[in-house]
């Protein structure tokens, strides 16, 4: 069919996503003194300034420090990636514009990228979780699956993303308003107890609740890991993915006069 | 072989940057203003064969849809109506040094604009050597490029683009950059490529040039084809037909 035909064409550009993968994550902290370190700092910042403006209110449970981290990296797994992705078409308009390229290429290599990011902040991740003095349960080799979905649902979104943006440079601010509210909507560094109980069920429409909640359960605490968190986790990914392809496919011809 | 079966492109012109925002959207969709561009057809039912090996150039003042004819050839725009049919590897020397990134250096560029090209790591890396030495940079293949000079990037580009050897080599106006030694580098090279059997696609406003390189010249004009033959024939058509232009011009004012 010929809206897959672009992924023969991604494969035949492999070496040029990679090149791009790599090149964005060589740049990102390039000329910084602290290089690639600040993969695993940015975290733990985050955490700090979490942990002790709420430790006070939320922090009587035991993990609560786990619970942050883990929300902060798979929230940004998807902010960072998206964001970025958001401006793939535009920033790369020089060279869209005089070679041929399956465009998709650069959302694609962005949301890679942010995968790659993903995973060294797991580094971090792992130290709190020992910290912890967490027994790891087998669980954990389910993990790379919610990854998975995560990755495929915010690729969705930059390709949507990306594409609208060629058309109205607006989406940009727009979005980086959502993303604020979204974060404080997904649970990040509050139990979802506190919320009014029939607030509670609308957060399963909250994708990345959905996969903070069973990160965090085959993490360290597989008790807590609900089915309709998987069902609604691969929906909304599968949603995602198509509408953002869809939307890109439909337009990526069209996209050369607007850039 | 490229071949060109009642091409035209439709571009919309945008007169107002401020159409782009959501706001003026809305606005203009709320008043029942739709946004209205302005249609232009910059290449209009172009038909052509190039066979392979053939050096084609391509003259026409500015605006006459050139570099849309080399973009519709390369693929970067879909014609709106009409078919084009490609075979062989392309390597677009428009603009050298479009994929370069600044912050990198010359190696790392090097890889990453000859996968832009669509080459594997192992091509390149077969071929970087010869990509450096003919750029003549080997002491610069570790510095980043935001301190070449734009010599210095032009001719690491146009080496790149030549030593991956293509099938299909389109010069758009390359040779306006570097100084005279490079340049004549350049031009041996080009005619080694059309002595070797690549296809060459040659824009350029330098006559003499045009006419040395090609066996055969295309003048598009407002984007349709106004002449396709013998260099010399077009070259010496053109180039009374614009003189006769401006000497018109000159006594309107």
């Amino acid at each position: 069919m010929a809206i897959f035909s672009e992924f023969k064409e991604l494969y035949r550009y492999r070496e040029l996503l990679r090149n791009l993968v790599a090149r964005d994550i060589k740049k990102r902290y390039k000329r910084s003194a602290l290089g690639f370190l600040w993969v695993m700092l940015d975290p733990l910042l985050t955490l700090l300034i979490f942990y002790v403006v709420f430790a006070g209110i939320f922090g009587k449970s035991g993990n609560y420090k786990l619970y942050i981290i883990s929300g902060v990296i798979m929230w940004q797994l998807l902010a960072q990636g998206t964001r970025l992705a958001g401006s793939s078409f535009t920033s790369n308009r020089q060279l869209i514009n005089k070679i041929y390229l399956p465009k998709s290429i650069f959302p694609l290599a962005t949301a890679i990228s942010s995968l790659m990011h993903f995973g060294f902040s797991l580094i971090p991740l792992l130290g709190i979780l020992i910290f912890s003095g967490i027994n790891l349960s087998y669980h954990i080799v389910m993990i790379p699956l919610v990854i998975f979905l995560a990755f495929t649902f915010s690729l969705g979104i930059s390709l949507f993303l990306a594409t609208l943006t060629v058309f109205f440079r607006d989406v940009k601010f727009i979005y980086d308003a959502i993303l604020r509210g979204w974060m404080f909507l997904s649970a990040i560094f509050y139990p979802i107890s506190i919320l009014p109980e029939k607030f509670q069920v609308f957060m399963l429409f909250n994708p990345m609740y959905n996969y903070i909640s069973i990160f965090r359960a085959l993490l360290y605490d597989v008790s807590k890991l609900r089915t309709e968190h998987v069902y609604f986790g691969i929906a909304s990914a599968f949603l995602s993915f198509s509408v953002g392809w869809i939307i890109y496919q439909r337009n990526k011809d069209r996209l050369i006069f607007y850039l | 072989m490229i071949t060109l079966h009642n091409v035209s492109v439709k571009y919309r012109l945008i007169k107002e940057v401020k159409k782009r925002t959501f706001q003026a959207y809305i606005i203009d969709y709320l008043t029942g203003r739709r946004i209205r561009a302005d249609k232009l057809w910059a290449l209009k039912k172009i038909s052509l064969d190039i066979s392979e090996g053939e050096s084609l150039g391509i003259i026409g003042l500015n605006g006459a849809g050139k570099s849309t004819l080399l973009k519709v050839i390369s693929g970067v725009i879909r014609p709106t109506e009409g078919k084009v049919s490609v075979s062989g590897k392309i390597a677009p020397l428009i603009e050298l040094g479009a994929g370069f990134d600044h912050e990198l250096t010359g190696k790392e560029n090097i890889y990453l604009n000859a996968s832009i090209l669509g080459f594997s790591r192992r091509e390149i890396g077969e071929k970087y050597d010869r990509i450096v030495e003919f750029a003549e940079l080997k002491e610069f293949v570790n510095t980043p490029l935001r301190s070449y000079s734009s010599g210095m990037i032009a001719r690491l580009g146009f080496s790149i683009a030549t030593e991956v050897e293509p099938d299909i080599l389109i010069v758009d106006e390359v040779l306006a950059v570097g100084d005279v030694h490079f340049k004549k580098k350049c031009r041996e090279k080009i005619l080694k490529f059309r002595d070797k059997g690549v296809t060459i696609l040659f824009v350029s406003h330098n006559m003499e040039e045009v006419k040395n390189l090609c066996q055969k010249v295309l003048w598009l004009d407002h984007g349709k084809i106004k002449m396709i033959d013998d260099p010399v024939k077009v070259v010496s058509e053109y180039v009374g037909n614009t003189t006769l232009m401006e000497d018109r011009l000159g006594h309107n004012r």
